[in-house]
């Protein structure tokens, strides 16, 4: 599709600006919202001092539950007890999307909702299902301050979205201080990422931790793998043909990136557990074996050294917390940290694969205006960037926000020497595609140990709507 | 006779009560309707309710659109309580008054069943059998049907779910039904009869979802050397084996699930199947033991045969449900590994992927699917002598 090609076409390389906050523009003070002006007639109306919307609800639903959707509540919380509006927060979960679909069908939508697939949103928007965030907000502020995001979710003059969160995907987490005790160095070359792992194999433990298993979602981790060595191996352009099908799946290139995905999931020993672990583990547990089970690292060695994932994973996934509820005793940044995955083809630089979630509005009314405009503002996020999880997809957002964040600092930092910029491609595929085929050919083929490389693929080809 | 001298003398002003009683009714309901539709109906009520009471700031909040909505909701549960009985209640005496009085006897009682069935067959016209056969029209005539058809009855993916539905309805019925019998026949003999079969009965009341997620940790898999809480793998790794992903690795992972639906439904097939045995006159058996017969023999060539139409009965009414299943493996795999079956794939068609025209086929083809044995259940019932 043309559409889709112009729309990552636009997310390249200005996520610089995201990281660095160098838009610079007013820097919003975290605890000083209510008397400074906005410039957005309806959030500023609310605001005022005798909260004219108070007492009024606005719903949005969201897939957030656990500790995102804490993060996101707190996000709310301030607009909430300035305005007086009721924020009525439907945390879904993995069936948020079916459920979205199912209640703006039936004529019952949520007022707003966040939505992580580009394709979906557009989708909507030429349905006629969502209030065109133009006449909300003033178009070329909203394009400005999220100068890398807007055209994913844009179709000609209209704007279907607010962009409201990015991730970053090409990071690895890693014991930190595992790492150090046995004096291995972080991987900054595809080269060396082979080496750790033989020498982590020769050591007896298992380099890798994968786990996918998430119902009927499982298969989304494979397809993040696959995009970011094609992105390493193929270069951005390619990847972008890749998405709009103009090469297929079933392409020399693809072909090549699956066969160095093949050799970091398929190697003897490289992963905890083995190909079975990687389809059988539930994604909320692989990292487990790189913990010790006491909290002391000393004279430990954990099972699995790296786990290939996005920036949203954080403390909740941990085993301590996760099983007790309390939060973790293990510090990102001492204990655990992030590298960058590394560059594979020094000739396709060092890509970086993200994807974000963005805000649709579905009612038109003042409060639900004033809360639209108050998410595409820096603030909207700002309790989740203080609770060290979130990057924000607004570009003037400070940078000292991020300063003394371990996670958001490598994260920015990543973005900020990406050489390209690619958003994630199952997201803007087909649905029948991205959420179908290549997640269930992925699983298959890692269920097969990496065998009919071909077959899977051109099955995904197979599949791909006339 | 007397019947028809009174009825003449009672046509009169009063008669005309009933007709305007059924009038009024049946605008009560429709205006009780339209209030429970409005979802601010109920909120302006409520305001009304706070300003008498004196509470005006609560008052405007409700007109609003925000506030406390208890009061709001409590009102509308009044008014469909009213509106539902009531209504219900009003329509049936009302028709049945008027068909009674105005109407000569004879037609009367002609007219009088189909004025209490008339109702459920309209509700079952408008919400069944048009949307069955909108379905079935536009799963054939819409732009991509007949590519969905061939799609439907080609595609090898959708072969092997076929298979799988074969497969869950062998195994499933018969492991449902023999298992169901088998219990129901022994268990007659046992001196705590009711606590076994309660035993037996209680996964019935649990949802197909809740026993996805208890099997889900019964089948669960951690890499070897690891401690396993799965139930299946700890009794594996106990005998001296390495732990098996069960639900990732086909074909067992079908057959497992399909344990779990039998875990579910022997209850239903034991119960009905018990009540049939209990029924066999005791001179039967008694006199096939004077003949010599043994207690095997005596299961299998007495018994049996004389319970055969409930055997029949819920043969089919598992064969329906096992037809049907989604839940399990939504839940558990969401299809992939090859569990695929066909319902799970006309819900992932219609509410994952959108579309709509390959999820029609999908729904017809269970349709097709399941008309055979509901016609067998209804000629069953037939011979039974239920009423048809």
């Amino acid at each position: 599709m043309r559409t889709t090609r112009s729309m990552t076409a636009t997310a390249v390389l200005t996520m610089a600006a995201l990281a660095a906050g160098t838009g610079a523009v007013t820097a919003q003070s975290p605890s000083a919202m209510a008397p400074a002006a906005t410039g957005y007639a309806e959030l500023d109306q609310a605001m005022g001092a005798d909260q004219p919307f108070a007492g009024t609800k606005v719903s949005v639903q969201t897939q957030w539950i656990g500790g995102e959707g804490e993060n996101f509540a707190a996000s709310v919380a301030a607009f909430e007890a300035a305005t007086g509006i009721d924020i009525v927060v439907d945390s879904i979960g993995s069936s948020h999307e079916t459920v979205l679909r199912t209640r703006i069908e039936g004529g019952a939508p949520p007022d707003l909702a966040m939505l992580a697939q580009p394709s979906a949103i557009i989708e909507y928007g030429k349905a006629g299902q969502l209030v065109d965030i133009a006449t909300i907000l003033d178009g070329a502020k909203l394009a400005a301050e999220h100068a890398a995001t807007v055209g994913l979710y844009s179709t000609d003059a209209s704007v279907w979205a607010i962009p409201y969160k990015v991730d970053v995907k090409s990071t690895i987490w890693y014991p930190i201080k595992a790492f150090e005790a046995a004096g291995y160095a972080v991987p900054t070359t595809y080269d060396e990422l082979i080496a750790l792992a033989d020498q982590i194999v020769a050591s007896g433990s298992a380099p890798f931790c994968i786990g996918m298993e998430a119902g009927t979602a499982t298969g989304w981790q494979a397809t993040d793998w696959l995009e970011d060595v094609v992105l390493r191996t193929a270069g951005v352009d390619v990847y972008n043909k890749w998405i709009s099908h103009e090469i297929p799946f079933d392409s020399p290139e693809i072909m090549a990136a699956m066969e160095k995905v093949a050799q970091l999931w398929f190697t003897e020993g490289y992963v905890f557990g083995g190909n079975t672990a990687i389809v059988a583990t539930p994604q909320t547990q692989p990292m487990d074996p790189m913990f010790p089970t006491d909290g002391n690292w000393e004279g430990f060695t954990p099972g699995c050294w790296m786990q290939k994932q996005a920036t949203w994973y954080g403390p909740d996934f941990f085993p301590d917390q996760r099983t007790s509820g309390q939060p973790s005793q293990y510090v990102i940044g001492e204990d655990i940290g992030l590298f960058y995955f590394p560059e594979i083809d020094s000739a396709q630089g060092t890509p970086a694969l993200g994807a974000g979630d963005a805000l649709m509005v579905l009612a038109d009314r003042p409060e639900v205006r004033a809360a639209a405009q108050y998410l595409s503002t820096p603030a909207g996020i700002e309790a989740w960037i203080a609770a060290g999880s979130a990057l924000s997809a607004n570009q003037t957002t400070p940078a000292e926000w991020y300063a003394g964040n371990y996670k958001l600092e490598v994260a920015s930092g990543i973005v900020a020497n990406a050489t390209s910029f690619g958003f994630d491609a199952s997201d803007l595929m087909p649905s029948v595609v991205g959420a179908g085929s290549f997640w269930t050919e992925m699983v298959n083929w890692i269920a097969a140990g990496g065998a009919d490389t071909q077959a899977r693929l051109q099955a995904i080809d197979a599949s791909w709507p006339q | 006779m007397t019947e028809s001298i009174e009825r003449v003398d009672r046509v009169g002003w009063r008669a005309l009560l009933m007709p305007m009683g059924v009038l009024l009714g049946a605008v009560g309901v429709v205006l009780g309707l339209l209030f429970l539709t409005d979802r601010q109906a109920a909120a302006n009520a409520s305001a009304v309710i706070w300003d008498l009471v004196g509470n005006s700031s609560e008052a405007t909040n409700l007109r609003r659109g925000g506030g406390d909505q208890t009061l709001a909701k409590l009102i509308a549960l009044v008014v469909a309580v009213v509106v539902g009985v009531g209504g219900i209640w009003l329509f049936f005496a009302g028709m049945n008054a008027i068909v009674e009085r105005l109407l000569p006897e004879r037609t009367a009682r002609k007219v009088i069943p189909w004025v209490f069935v008339g109702p459920a067959l309209v509700l079952l016209a408008i919400f069944l059998v048009f949307p069955a056969v909108l379905t079935i029209v536009s799963s054939v005539t819409s732009a991509d049907g007949l590519k969905n058809w061939e799609w439907a009855l080609t595609n090898p993916a959708m072969l092997a779910t076929y298979r799988n539905n074969i497969v869950w309805l062998v195994v499933g019925t018969a492991g449902a039904v023999g298992l169901g019998l088998l219990i129901a026949g022994l268990v007659d003999r046992v001196k705590h009869e009711s606590f076994a079969k309660m035993l037996v009965f209680i996964p019935l009341a649990i949802s197909l979802v809740g026993a996805s997620v208890i099997w889900r940790f019964v089948y669960a898999w951690k890499p070897g050397g690891l401690e396993q809480y799965g139930l299946l793998n700890a009794l594996w790794t106990g005998i001296g084996f390495d732990p098996v992903p069960w639900i990732q690795t086909p074909p067992i992972n079908t057959y497992l699930m399909v344990v779990i639906l039998i875990w579910l439904q022997t209850g239903f097939a034991m119960v009905i199947l018990s009540a049939a045995i209990k029924g066999v006159p005791a001179e039967v058996t008694e006199a096939a033991k004077l003949d010599g017969a043994t207690e095997q023999q005596l299961f299998l060539k007495v018994i049996v045969p004389m319970i055969r139409g409930s055997l029949v009965t819920v043969t089919i009414t598992t064969a329906i449900v096992v037809l049907k299943v989604f839940d399990i493996v939504y839940s558990l795999t969401g299809g992939r590994f090859d569990t695929d079956v066909v319902a799970n794939q006309m819900f992932l068609q219609k509410f994952q992927f959108g579309n709509e025209g390959r999820a029609a086929v999908l729904a017809v083809i269970l349709f097709i699917a399941v008309l055979p044995l509901m016609i067998l259940n209804v000629r069953q019932m037939k011979r039974q002598g239920l009423p048809t």
